[in-house]
């Protein structure tokens, strides 16, 4: 069967764009690699586990029941590594269906074929090396709040959080509350940039007096929270001890840090739709009309994956991508307008630039400090391969190795980029990003092969002499 | 040690085998929270430049926290704990 609309993704964005088009009756799937839809901000809790419950969950319990009524079939515990089909077809063939090879969650392999695609694949993180980021007891500030939301576990007795955005005073304000100690936290952000951002918050004073209880916490537990500065490095024998910001050093045993979100655009890169570098977005996006299309027909992308722009954007923007190839299937005539998403948006503007690339961090990893932490690979190996004539992103990654272990450069992409703009003098813009490749997610060879038989090999007619 | 968190009900601890070490953990909670919450955060040893390997993204992206469960490649941050899984290091 070919489906009508299928949603990869099913965060807040993706829930929200299968539940609008399945009750607009179109033959919806979502697929989603979680046990349970959700995402990273509304991540259920493992099966038997009750947490103390907070706005979050509750907005997250609302959007599952609205995506269980709707519908939408839903395949959650599955993995999708392969696409196919849209615009990648044969030189001159006319466009196909889209295809979506995925391995389900009882470890069998399956096939999606669908008219219009909504992606909706979120973000990850960005961290900016540093000297000993690589030591244990030092993980992502966005990884915390798995930890601490989804686990209920700390991750560690005394903790310093660092980096920039909003995420920095919601893990710090939920180790207090689950018992543990913050040591410090560091912000990237001036007071300065944070007064600047206040007037386009106020536009969701929801988001702003959950900001303000979350500091009002870490004052009354007499936190120290740093302005403007950088965790420069981290030491420890074996494991974490010592956090170092400028001269002053703060014993932890665990360094929650992360320097704003990446859009995961690993799917609209394989389909070759058209990118823009737009650092306020998080990085590289996919380029968007007004209703969430893509440069590719029938293609779609929402939520962070789309361009950083916060949890609360999210739902909307799946709604509007939806109702978008809704249209263009000629299933509904729907409109387009979404009033909550303007005002979302704009504080989630506010804080994406927060949480923007800081050239200035990058500039300073010092030389023999790992950028990329699958192969080993150093600052100074890749100026010397700027210096030996790597000029983009892929080259670098043939010179070095960069990029290629199994993480695929999606933590060190964007230091690996910067740097190598920096060698050159560009913007990142310039140095391009790493191919789109397949499998998106490791597997299982068996998965990818399937029933695969050497003659089902098309062998194109030799070139006549 | 326990880094966890009370106010989250759980169901009863099991016991797993790491490196050959018992370790309390609960059954459904990822395998790589309850290492972090045993204080366990040398998931791999080796001589790479990067080594020890530990969790960084806890959302399956980073790849730095395989493991070896009853002999099986995973990532530990997707992988439910389940009583008397003998993990080693990948
Ligand atoms: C680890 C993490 C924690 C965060 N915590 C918070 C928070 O506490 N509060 C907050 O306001 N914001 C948080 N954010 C920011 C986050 O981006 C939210 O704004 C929100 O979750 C975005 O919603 P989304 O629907 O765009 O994407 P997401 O919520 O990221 O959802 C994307 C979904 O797509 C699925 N997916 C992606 N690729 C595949 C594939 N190939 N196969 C199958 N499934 C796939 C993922 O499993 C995921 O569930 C966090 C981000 C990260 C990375
Ligand atoms: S911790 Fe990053 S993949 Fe598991």
């Amino acid at each position: 069967m070919t489906h009508d609309v299928a949603v990869l993704g099913g965060g807040p964005a993706g829930m929200a764009a299968a539940t609008e088009a399945a009750s607009h009756g179109a033959r919806t799937v979502l697929l989603e690699e979680s046990p349970l839809p959700g995402g990273q901000v509304y991540r259920a809790l493992p099966p038997g586990y009750a947490g103390p419950a907070d706005a979050d969950r509750r907005a997250g319990d609302a959007l599952r029941a609205a995506l269980a009524a709707s519908g939408a079939d839903l395949r959650t515990g599955c993995r999708v590594w392969g696409l196919g089909g849209g615009p990648l077809v044969p030189q001159g063939a006319a466009a196909a269906p889209f295809t979506l090879s995925a391995l389900g969650h009882d470890g069998v392999p399956f096939t999606i074929t669908t008219r219009a695609l909504v992606l909706c694949t979120g973000t990850h993180e960005r961290i900016i090396p540093f000297p000993g980021w690589t030591l244990p007891g030092v993980i992502g500030l966005a990884a915390a709040t798995i930890l601490l939301k989804v686990q209920g576990v700390l991750p560690g007795r005394r903790i310093v959080v660092a980096g920039a955005g909003p995420l920095l005073y919601a893990v710090a304000a939920k180790v207090l509350a689950g018992g543990g100690q913050v040591a410090a936290v560091v912000d990237a952000a001036t007071h300065g940039e944070w007064l600047r951002a206040l007037p386009a918050l106020a536009a969701r004073p929801d988001l702003l007096a959950q900001g303000a209880a979350w500091r009002t916490r870490l004052l009354a537990a007499g936190v120290p929270v740093i302005h403007g500065a950088h965790v420069t490095a981290a030491d420890g024998d074996g494991v974490l001890g010592r956090v170092r910001v400028g001269d002053r050093a703060i014993d932890a045993d665990a360094l929650c840090i992360g320097h704003g979100l990446v859009p995961a655009t690993e799917a609209t890169r394989t389909y070759r739709a058209r990118h823009e570098h737009r650092p306020q977005d998080g990085g590289w996006v996919p380029v968007l009309d007004g209703r969430q299309r893509t440069s590719v027909p029938l293609l779609y992308a929402a939520g962070d994956g789309a361009g950083v722009r916060g949890a609360a954007a999210a739902p909307a923007a799946g709604r509007v991508a939806a109702r978008a190839a809704l249209d263009d299937l000629g299933l509904a005539h729907a409109g387009s307008q979404d009033a909550a998403l303007d005002r979302a948006r704009r504080a989630g503007a506010a804080m994406a630039r927060m949480m923007a690339l800081r050239p200035a961090m990058v500039e300073a990893i010092p030389p023999e400090t790992i950028v990329c932490r699958c192969e080993g690979v150093t600052r100074a190996a890749i100026d010397a391969a700027a210096a030996d004539g790597a000029v983009t992103i892929n080259q670098l990654k043939h010179f070095t190795r960069c990029g290629m272990g199994p993480c695929q450069g999606r933590m060190c992409g964007e230091a690996a980029g910067a740097l190598l703009a920096a060698a050159h003098g560009v913007p990142i813009g310039a140095v391009g990003f790493a191919t789109g490749r397949i499998p998106l997610r490791p597997v299982p060879m068996e998965a990818i092969l399937g029933a695969f038989d050497y003659a089902d090999i098309p062998v194109p007619a030799a070139a006549p002499i | 040690m326990d880094q966890r968190i009370a106010a989250f009900s759980r169901p009863a601890a099991v016991t797993i085998t790491v490196r050959g070490r018992p370790v309390v953990a609960h059954p459904g909670e990822s395998l790589a929270a309850a290492l972090v919450a045993a204080g366990l955060w040398r998931f791999g040893e080796g001589d790479d430049p990067a080594r020890p390997r530990t969790a960084v993204c806890m959302m399956g992206v980073c790849q730095q926290c395989l493991l070896r469960v009853d002999g099986r490649l995973v990532q530990a941050c997707l992988t439910p704990v389940a009583a008397g899984q003998v993990v080693t290091p990948a």
